[in-house]
């Protein structure tokens, strides 16, 4: 029987897997997409929660997220394309104007 | 005239912003003239003052942050006052006898500014407005060291500026401590100092919140170990901001103790009196024999204040009338006495562009009036009867013999070992033969600085002959308070340490 | 009267003041007399208020106005004007007045005249304020004030250079000046514990309430004051350990010598023992170890003088025992023989001080007396006065110190301290010795000095200013029996037991022997020029002496360099190095730590959000922790 631990530690591991990705990704683009993952990973624990407290909040927060994930991505992206057309690169380790 | 007090305080920083638009030429004069109407308003205080009323006088009360309890509230009482007094003739006679040339402008200003904040913190009777006026001192002085000082002067001010900021947040966390406290035991919020009097604190307390107000106090005094700021801000300082800082600055630590720590903090105040009178005595003795060793005559007279200090510190402890009216009256005549060495060691630096005791000797010879000058408040430093210095230090030897005889013979070796080291400056630079053919054609004092050292000699004189005027006010508000600690302690101890004088053993 | 108690005190005042006015301008002679006149007014007042005091038996008390009143203290300027202040003021007037007249001789040629007669006044007024004070505290201001003055008058010609030891055992005027002040310092604040101790046992510091107050007082309060007011004493009077200052103070003009350092201020000691005697006389403890340490320092001082050459310095030795016997009478408990010894002492010593700057003003400032001789036939008079005051302080009969050092020598006597009698005994012996050596080598045999110095006498009117002093000093001891009866009526009587009186003839035999026996060893080895024993100046204790013990090079090695050299360290050590440092190394580490963190901030964002990711990991796990604690 699938219960909820099973759910939270699948959420969780994604979790680790988008973090990973955050910290070690050089490229823009990916760290784009590890957080995509991370908050999938939220939504997950949400999806889950909510069920298993017989609760639609958990859920609507779900869809909000996946709302502001979509409309993050799309502003996200335009700046992406934006930057790769100023320095003809999208790596991490080139954009060090803030260093103290 | 019933909101003197404001005038006081307000005018000279209203005539500093009108002073922007005064010519370069004129500055000075202008400067001197609204120093010297602040000095008159300021005896007209004194003459009218009610020598008989101990308590404060001339209040002034405008909530400003009704709230908080937080409001415009200023008052004087005896021991206040003179320090007032002496705050604007320092001023003054700093101004008259000013030889800086470069941006005298600016120097005006800030000057004006800084007797501003000066003459409020000695008004202060609200805790936010002393706080307010205490660090704003600051920055005026800043600015003179950092713009008019030595090659090492940015190091100096930074020290000066930040060391004494440091304490005086220590002390801003014990004000809204004790604030709160307040608010927490009677309901309301109040930062005026009469009101904190009124409340009796458990010792623990007390004992948490005077070190918070030791650490603001002390830096400034400036106590040792704290005090090693202050050798540099003087050796960097022009003249004009030696003065200030020995004469009036540094009184804030001293005149702290007494406003607020004492009446405040009663029980522990007698707890403190062993550590700080064994950091007094080290701050005497140990800081008599560094000034000793220094090469350079402006340093020894720094290092001296730090030891008179001291002296001042004790006396303040001793818990009864005759320290602590010597030790407020000490104040005066330190800042008297170490004003007018400062000044004496800029006219021989304006000549010789140096401070270096190796470079002079036989002075007296060539400048006779100079050497008769630096020799009275050399004896007046060193406490000779009759000169202002003898009636503080005597008092205050005195009022501490009966706390421990130990400890005033250890502080006493201060007529000894201050005689030595001023001996010696004075031996090294003004008596043997002229050696150094650059001293043959030295100038002898001119008008300017004999205009602006005279009153000091006179002063000295006539407060060492008839300290009578100066010391009766400060000797009731002092009775007064101790009436009030010794109503106020809840240990025993306290109340047997605290000795209330004869005369007001009633009650008044 | 208090109109003349107030000229009597302020006259010198005047003449101070007039003479400061001119102090910077060339020598006017005018100022000399004027302040001379002044002297003289005060010492005339002087002597009325005490013609005053012995006929009508009672003291003036004039009080002039409050001075210092803080808590319960409270300190007027009150001036008392009793048998035995009116004796001081007496006594230091009369010599101030013959000294200021001979100054406007001796310092003729000096451009400083003006600045001296000021200074010299200014003394004058410090001292009638000691003596007349009514209370600790005006005491205290007279003593710091002579102080002040000698300061200034030992360092008159502070021009002079700081030359090696050897050279000038006292190293410069303005050097010994400072040596002065820096021991009465200690004295100082000896005496400033002594009224501490007073006042906060007694509550006042007027000597009536004070004297009323004693039997009150426990024993050991008693003898800390007793003690504290002594080591006052001690530096004032330059008794040991605290001497070495007063020879060193012949660096000052002579007059100066005359006056402070012979007849007035060094006496001060023993005046306040002699003022303070109703505390002294309820320690017999301390009073004895004043009278031992008295004795000590007679002959100590007198050990010293044998062998030195020096003109002044030998008075200046022949002062410090002096001093030592009037320590002995007033520790013994004879007060008014020490007063009577004090002032008989002030008029032959500066009769003697006065005829050795008649000497070095024809020796053009000359002090070897090995360098003078023959001296006699050039200056007469001097030479008579100085051999009236030597045979006054050898203590031969019908000379003033004849009938006041014997009686000092029987008091030791007729207490039963033996020992301190026969020191004493043997001390009058060398005070002969001394004297006359020095009498001899001066005025008689062949000359020794360079053919260029012509000696000359000094002005006439000089030499008549001179001549109360060698009156009195001849007279002084006639009116002993007056004196008595006179002081006594505020002083402890003092009698010697009928057994004593018994043997007084013998006793003043022995002493008269000593005496005689010394002065005749010195005309022996001296009358007919000096003849140098080089083995006896090789010898170590002859070497001893003449280095006053070693006790100067002593003080040098052991307290003045070490104190140097502690301040050095102190400075560039500790408070440079440690206190300073630590501050400087606190703002140094949040500078430094500052910096170093400033690395995080490397512009890269994945760094940041590593850090990013570190804080929220640090936050999880305070949060877990806190969790688990609560």
């Amino acid at each position: 029987m699938i219960g909820l631990s099973h759910y939270l530690i699948v959420s969780a591991l994604i979790f680790s897997i988008g973090l990973i990705g955050v910290l070690r990704r050089r490229n823009l683009l990916m760290l784009f997409f590890a957080t995509e993952v991370m908050l999938n990973a939220v939504n997950i624990a949400f999806a889950a929660i909510s069920h298993y407290y017989n609760d639609l909040t958990g859920q609507m927060f779900a869809f909000f997220i996946i709302a502001i994930a979509a409309s993050e991505v799309a502003v996200g992206l335009g700046l992406l394309i934006v930057l790769y057309k100023k320095y003809g690169t999208l790596n991490l380790d080139d954009f060090a104007s803030m260093k103290g | 005239m019933d909101n003197i007090l404001s005038i006081l305080v307000f005018f000279p920083a209203i005539a500093g912003l009108l002073g922007f638009v005064v010519d370069k030429e004129s500055a000075r004069a202008y400067g001197i003239t609204v120093a010297a109407i602040e000095f008159l308003l300021s005896l007209w205080l004194w003459f009218s003052f009610d020598t008989a009323n101990a308590g404060m006088q001339f209040v002034e009360m405008i909530p400003l942050i009704p709230s908080f309890g937080i409001s415009y509230y200023i008052g004087v009482d005896g021991i206040s006052l003179f320090i007032i007094l002496m705050a604007t003739l320092m001023t003054l006679i700093g101004m008259v006898g000013m030889s800086t040339t470069k941006n005298i402008k600016n120097m005006i200003i800030t000057l004006l500014f800084l007797e501003m904040t000066m003459v409020g913190v000695f008004v202060a009777l609200d805790a936010i407005i002393f706080y307010l006026f205490w660090e704003l001192s600051l920055v005026p002085m800043l600015y003179i060291i950092g713009a008019w000082g030595g090659p090492l002067r940015i190091y100096a001010s930074v020290k000066f500026f930040l060391y004494t900021f440091t304490g005086s947040l220590i002390m801003l966390v014990g004000m809204l401590f004790m604030a709160y406290i307040y608010h927490n035991t009677t309901g309301i919020w109040s930062f005026a100092i009469t009101d904190w009097y009124a409340l009796v604190l458990p010792v623990n307390y007390q004992l948490w919140l005077f070190v918070a107000f030791f650490f603001g106090f002390a830096i400034k005094v400036p106590m040792f170990p704290f005090h090693t700021w202050l050798p540099y801000a003087h050796g960097q300082a022009p003249t004009i901001g030696s003065v200030i800082l020995a004469a009036v600055l540094l009184k804030m630590g001293t005149y702290g103790f007494v406003r607020f720590s004492l009446p405040m903090f009663p029980d522990a105040s007698v707890m403190m009196i062993t550590p700080i009178a064994v950091l007094a005595i080290i701050m005497i003795i140990y800081t008599a024999m560094v000034a000793y060793a220094q090469k350079d005559i402006k340093q020894v007279i720094a290092y001296s204040s730090v030891s008179h200090m001291g002296i001042i510190m004790l006396g303040i402890f001793a818990m009864n009338a005759e320290g602590i009216s010597g030790s407020i009256f000490q104040m005066l005549s330190h800042g008297i006495v170490s004003g007018a060495l400062f000044m004496l060691v800029g006219v021989i630096y304006d000549r010789r562009h140096t401070k270096l005791m190796s470079e002079f000797g036989g002075l007296a010879s060539v400048m006779p009036k100079y050497a008769v000058i630096f020799g009275i408040m050399l004896m007046a430093s060193v406490g000779l009867p009759l000169t202002i210095g003898f009636v503080g230090e005597f008092l205050v030897l005195l009022g501490f013999y009966q706390v421990s005889p130990i400890m005033t013979i250890l502080a006493g070796t201060s007529i000894i070992i201050g005689a030595i080291y001023m001996l010696a400056v004075y031996k090294k630079s003004f008596f043997g033969p002229v050696t150094n053919e650059a001293n043959k054609t030295l100038k002898d004092l001119d008008a300017k600085e004999t205009w602006s050292l005279v009153p000091l000699v006179l002063i000295v004189i006539w407060l060492g002959i008839y300290p009578k005027p100066v010391l009766e006010p400060i000797d009731n508000s002092v009775k007064a308070m101790l009436v009030f600690m010794d109503k106020k302690a809840i240990t025993q101890e306290a109340k047997d340490m605290i000795r209330v004088s004869k005369s007001t053993e009633g009650g008044i | 009267m208090e109109n003349l108690v107030y000229i009597a005190l302020f006259a010198p005042f005047v003449g101070s003041m007039f003479a400061a006015l001119f102090g910077m301008s060339p020598k006017q002679t005018f100022v000399g007399i004027i302040a001379s006149s002044l002297l003289f007014i005060s010492f005339a007042a002087s002597a009325v208020l005490a013609f005053h005091v012995y006929t009508t038996g009672t003291a003036i008390h004039v009080t002039m106005m409050e001075w210092i009143s803080a808590g319960d203290l409270m300190i007027p300027f009150g001036f008392l004007v009793d048998q035995v202040s009116v004796t001081m003021m007496t006594v230091v007037t009369l010599v101030s007045t013959v000294v200021h007249i001979y100054s406007i001789g001796y310092m003729d040629h000096d451009k400083s005249f003006n600045r001296f007669f000021s200074y010299l006044s200014a003394f004058v007024f410090s001292m009638m304020i000691l003596v007349m004070s009514d209370n600790f505290a005006g005491l205290f201001i007279g003593w710091e004030g002579v102080g002040v003055c000698s300061w200034l008058l030992i360092g008159f010609w502070y021009h002079k250079e700081d030359v090696a030891r050897e050279k000038n055992p006292s190293i410069s005027p303005s050097w010994a000046a400072n040596e002065a002040f820096i021991v009465n310092r200690i004295a100082g604040l000896g005496m400033l514990i002594g009224i501490f101790i007073i006042y906060w046992n007694v509550g006042s510091l007027q000597y009536d309430v004070v004297f009323a107050d004693l039997p009150n007082l426990s024993s050991s309060v008693l003898n800390a004051a007793a003690l504290a007011l002594f080591i006052g004493a001690m530096g004032k009077s330059a008794q040991f350990p605290l001497h070495t200052w007063l020879t060193d103070a012949m660096e000052g003009p002579t007059p100066v010598s005359a006056l402070i350092h012979a007849a007035t201020m060094v006496t001060a000691g023993v005046f306040l023992i002699i003022r303070a005697n109703p505390i002294f006389s309820m320690t017999p403890e301390v009073s004895f170890f004043i009278a031992a340490l008295g004795t000590f320092v007679a002959f100590f001082a007198a050990s010293m003088a044998l062998v030195n050459r020096d003109l002044k310095r030998i008075i200046a030795f022949s002062t410090l025992s002096q001093l030592g016997y009037m320590f002995a009478a007033a520790g013994l408990g004879a007060y008014w023989i020490a007063l009577f010894h004090l002032a008989a002492h002030a008029f032959f010593k500066a009769l003697l001080f006065l005829g050795a700057g008649n000497v070095m003003h024809a020796m053009d400032d000359e002090l070897d007396i090995f360098k003078m001789g023959g001296l006699k036939k050039a200056m007469n008079w001097t030479y008579i006065y100085m051999g009236v005051a030597s045979l006054a302080l050898a203590g031969i009969p019908i000379f003033a110190g004849f009938f006041s050092k014997d009686a000092i020598i029987e008091t030791a006597f007729n207490e039963g301290t033996y020992v301190l009698w026969a020191i004493l005994v043997l001390t009058a012996g060398m005070t002969a010795f001394y004297s006359f050596r020095q009498v001899f080598l001066t005025f008689h045999g062949a000359k020794r000095y360079k053919d260029e110095i012509h000696p000359h006498e000094m002005y006439k009117f000089v030499l008549i200013a001179m001549a109360p002093l060698a009156i009195l000093a001849v007279i002084a001891g006639f009116f002993m029996g007056g004196f008595q009866t006179f002081v006594t009526k505020l002083l402890p009587n003092y009698e010697m037991s009928h057994h004593t009186h018994e043997l007084i003839v013998v006793l003043t035999a022995v002493v008269l022997v000593f005496a005689v026996g010394g002065i005749w060893l010195a005309y022996k080895k001296y009358a007919n020029g000096l003849k140098r024993d080089e083995k006896l100046e090789n010898s170590f204790l002859y070497k001893l002496l003449a280095n006053q013990y070693y006790i100067p090079q002593f003080y040098e090695e052991f307290i003045t360099k070490p104190y140097a050299m502690i301040s050095e360290k102190m400075w560039k050590d500790i408070d440079m190095k440690i206190v300073d440092a630590t501050v400087d190394g606190i703002a140094k580490f949040l500078y430094k730590s500052g910096d170093k963190a400033r690395a995080m901030q490397t512009g890269n964002l994945s760094n940041y959000l590593n850090w990013m990711a570190v804080g929220g990991v640090l936050l999880l796990i305070v949060a877990a922790i806190s969790a688990m604690l609560a």
